[in-house]
């Protein structure tokens, strides 16, 4: 296993598109559930997958947890499993990325406090997108569109490498619209800290090494944008 | 010679239009529970009610001015037209009188005046003779000099009220179905008071030594006794008279219990009963409203925001607990399965509803409630939540307009957080439209001050909005580039400067909540004081 792998606990419903999504974009996964019929499944759909008991130190030790994972996903099916999950993870690596499903509202403190990085609420987000259909129908097909790039839209984070023609450029500078035909969504400026400021030209930001432009574009856009900024050749 | 007379007359008043209108007028006004000029009617009686009651009670220590006594006669007046009035739509003379010459012309029979008077003179008696039409007589005939000594009757100028309040009506309705038990209760007082009434009698008589005079005073001394009230006028002295009033004390509190059980059992039975009655007549009345199946997270998510934004909802969740706790925030409610026809008539499906929301955790009932709407009302709008990516395809065929799937967003959110965490916390918020950066569309409205001008002249980003696209099915910008096809309109994205804006392009815009909310207000103003000056 290279030091990338990402886990995923829990092969369900919840977790269906999740993996999907992960294996268009050839990211290695396994795949770990306490159901041996379920883990039989997911072989069967040619994937590698565990049986695993993850109330157990030694089990998750032994698939990576502390060493070759890098990202591990809780999406098991009640919150009091995926709290003590992320609970015992959090205890075995302090560097892991985790990121897990909360059912109910009042479980999200907990996820966190327990260690979580991103807690992700599907039941929050499909009422917001339902009252957006209700009220905004328009916007909630872009969105769709845009924001899961199902067309040729793309959103993309952009870290500025060294010694790229970026660096020490104000964000008002940049005019990455009209050069690039591309929507600069927000900035995170390493000097204020990890937060994204959206850009709407209440501040302007000097970009160095390691800032993160989040930007909007066609895909050949952004692969020209990236080529001009020396992240690829 | 009469009776052709009397025909005559009955089928004229049949075909007159001005006959019909009129009567249907004054059911309109005094009886017709859904009429709109019946409230009215119903509170301006209220109030001569009550300014004559008031009137009545100065009276009583003051001397009457001239000005009350025309009040008086007016009231008088106006509850002597109502009287003839309701008695003149109780039922049709005409009618009746058609009807029976219908009948004896089919059975062969002569047609008898005598029959027919009978028969219109029983229909006019019993209206003569109902509780309220008595009521409503005794509160007018004492104003009519000969008999002033009714003026007591008065009082039941206060029982007329009984007829324009619904909840009182709602309270007679109540003891109306109680009957027999009360009947029962009634008749166990009555024979209570009377063997109470006729021992004390024979105790406690003068003669005896007693404070009892007549039959009379041993009555009010039983009253009194039975309703535990007990002023102490009358007190029993003898041991008999003393073991009389403990066994009357005993049963009246008994009395007293059986009483108030049967007034509340009948209250709590009835009491659902008016609810829901009353959330009917709400949903009759809501116009554009969105019938949300399922009280579940989501449902529950969506009501909240429904609720914050005052739009008109109607929740329907065969879950009792669901239900209850509906009600407790206070939404309108139908405790019924969705998944049928009668429920969604209910909720408005064919009147007053635009939208259906289809968001319970199971897709067979998700499906099953897509499809018995889409059956009863082709046009309205459905939004369906579908739990499984199988299931999508199903929910289309039903009849769905649009479809969200939690897990799918979920998914697809999630597999964004791996190697672009911060895109992620940029499409959350949008997601959850938060409030320092959001994606909003916004119409751009006829002769605003948008309308006909390029993008480099409107200079949206004074308003600190970034401009991501605009929605358009304007031809002339066919050949732009960044053009997305989005259903029967164009999404262009990032438009050049030279871009024309026009009535009816939608602009989709990042921003805060504020600068976004203050743009649109703008466009709206602007649109307004066109609209005034081409007026």
């Amino acid at each position: 296993m290279s030091h990338n792998t990402t886990a995923i606990f829990g092969y369900n419903s919840l977790s269906y598109e999740l993996i999907t999504q992960l294996i268009k974009k050839q990211i290695s996964i396994i795949i770990l559930d306490s159901d041996s019929a379920k883990i039989d499944l997911a072989k069967k759909n040619d994937l590698t997958a565990y049986q695993l008991d993850y109330r157990q130190d030694d089990d998750l030790i032994e698939i990576g947890i502390g060493s070759t994972l890098n990202t591990l996903f809780c999406f098991l099916e009640h919150d009091s499993e995926n709290v003590f999950l992320t609970l015992s993870a959090r205890s075995l690596d302090k560097n892991l990325n985790i990121i897990s499903l909360v059912n109910h509202p009042e479980s999200a403190e907990k996820l966190l406090a327990a260690g979580a990085n991103r807690i992700i609420d599907p039941y929050e987000i499909c009422s917001n997108k339902v009252y957006q259909l209700l009220t905004k129908p328009h916007l909630t097909w872009l969105l769709d569109h845009v924001v899961f790039g199902r067309a040729d839209l793309n959103m993309a984070e952009i870290t500025i490498p060294e010694n790229s023609i970026l660096d020490k450029t104000s964000t008002q500078n940049l005019c990455i619209h009209e050069k690039y035909n591309l929507f600069l969504i927000g900035v995170v400026d390493k000097e204020l800290g990890e937060k994204l400021y959206f850009a709407l030209g209440e501040q302007d930001h000097m970009l160095d090494v390691g800032d993160i432009l989040v930007i909007l574009g066609a895909h050949r856009d952004i692969k020209h944008f990236k080529k001009e900024i020396g992240i690829i050749d | 010679m009469l009776t052709r007379l009397t025909l005559y007359i009955a089928y004229s008043i049949k075909t007159s239009e001005w006959h019909r209108r009129n009567k249907t007028f004054c059911y309109d006004l005094l009886e017709n529970p859904k009429s709109k000029i019946k409230p009215y009617f119903d509170i301006f009686m209220i109030t001569l009610v009550m300014s004559s009651v008031f009137i009545l009670i100065h009276e009583v220590k003051n001397e009457s001015n001239l000005w009350s006594i025309y009040f008086e006669n007016f009231v008088v007046s106006v509850f002597l037209c109502e009287y003839l009035l309701r008695g003149w739509i109780y039922s049709d003379i005409h009618h009746i009188i058609i009807q029976h010459h219908e009948n004896t012309k089919y059975l062969g029979q002569p047609f008898s005046l005598k029959k027919v008077t009978q028969q219109i003179l029983k229909s006019k008696l019993s209206y003569i003779f109902s509780p309220s039409a008595i009521i409503d007589l005794l509160a007018i005939l004492p104003s009519y000099r000969p008999l002033r000594i009714l003026r007591v009757f008065l009082i039941f100028r206060l029982f007329k009220l009984l007829r324009y309040s619904q909840s009182i009506q709602m309270f007679t309705g109540i003891l109306k179905s109680k009957q027999f038990e009360l009947t029962t209760l009634a008749i166990f007082m009555g024979f209570l008071i009377f063997i109470a009434s006729t021992a004390i009698y024979i105790f406690e008589h003068q003669s005896t030594g007693g404070q009892i005079d007549t039959l009379y005073d041993a009555f009010y001394w039983a009253i009194v006794t039975i309703s535990t009230v007990g002023y102490g006028d009358i007190t029993p002295l003898s041991t008999g008279g003393r073991l009389v009033t403990s066994a009357l004390i005993i049963s009246g509190l008994g009395v007293l219990a059986f009483f108030t059980s049967i007034i509340v059992t009948a209250f709590s039975e009835k009491m659902t009963e008016f609810q829901q009655e009353r959330v009917k007549a709400t949903i009759e009345k809501s116009k554009d409203s969105i019938i949300l199946c399922g009280f579940g997270r989501v449902g529950q998510e969506i009501a909240q925001q429904l609720f914050e934004n005052k739009k008109s909802f109607i929740v329907i969740d065969p879950d009792k607990q669901h239900a209850d706790l509906a009600v407790q925030k206070g939404y309108i409610v139908l405790n019924e399965d969705a998944s049928k026809n009668s429920t969604l008539l209910h909720a408005g499906i064919n009147h007053g509803a635009k939208t259906i929301l289809c968001v319970t955790g199971d897709d067979v009932i998700n499906i099953y409630i897509t499809l018995t709407s889409r059956h009863l009302n082709a046009d309205i709008n459905i939004i369906s939540r579908a739990n499984r990516d199988d299931n999508v395809k199903k929910l289309y065929q039903a009849g769905a307009n649009h479809i969200v799937q939690p897990f799918s967003i979920a998914g697809l959110l999630a597999s964004e957080h791996i190697g672009q965490p911060v895109a992620f916390d940029a499409i959350h918020g949008i997601l959850h439209h938060q409030k320092d950066g959001q994606i909003d569309a916004l119409p751009i409205l006829a002769k605003s001050f948008l309308d006909g001008i390029t993008i480099e002249q409107a200079q949206l980003t004074q308003y600190k909005t970034g401009l991501l696209g605009v929605i358009s099915n304007n031809p002339s910008h066919a050949k732009r580039r960044n053009r997305y096809k989005l259903r029967n309109q164009h999404f262009y994205f990032n438009p050049e400067p030279n871009f024309i804006l026009n009535e009816g392009d939608i602009l989709v815009l990042l921003g805060r909540q504020l600068s976004i909310e203050y743009l649109q207000s703008l466009i709206e103003k602007s649109h307004l004081s066109a609209r005034k000056e081409a007026l």
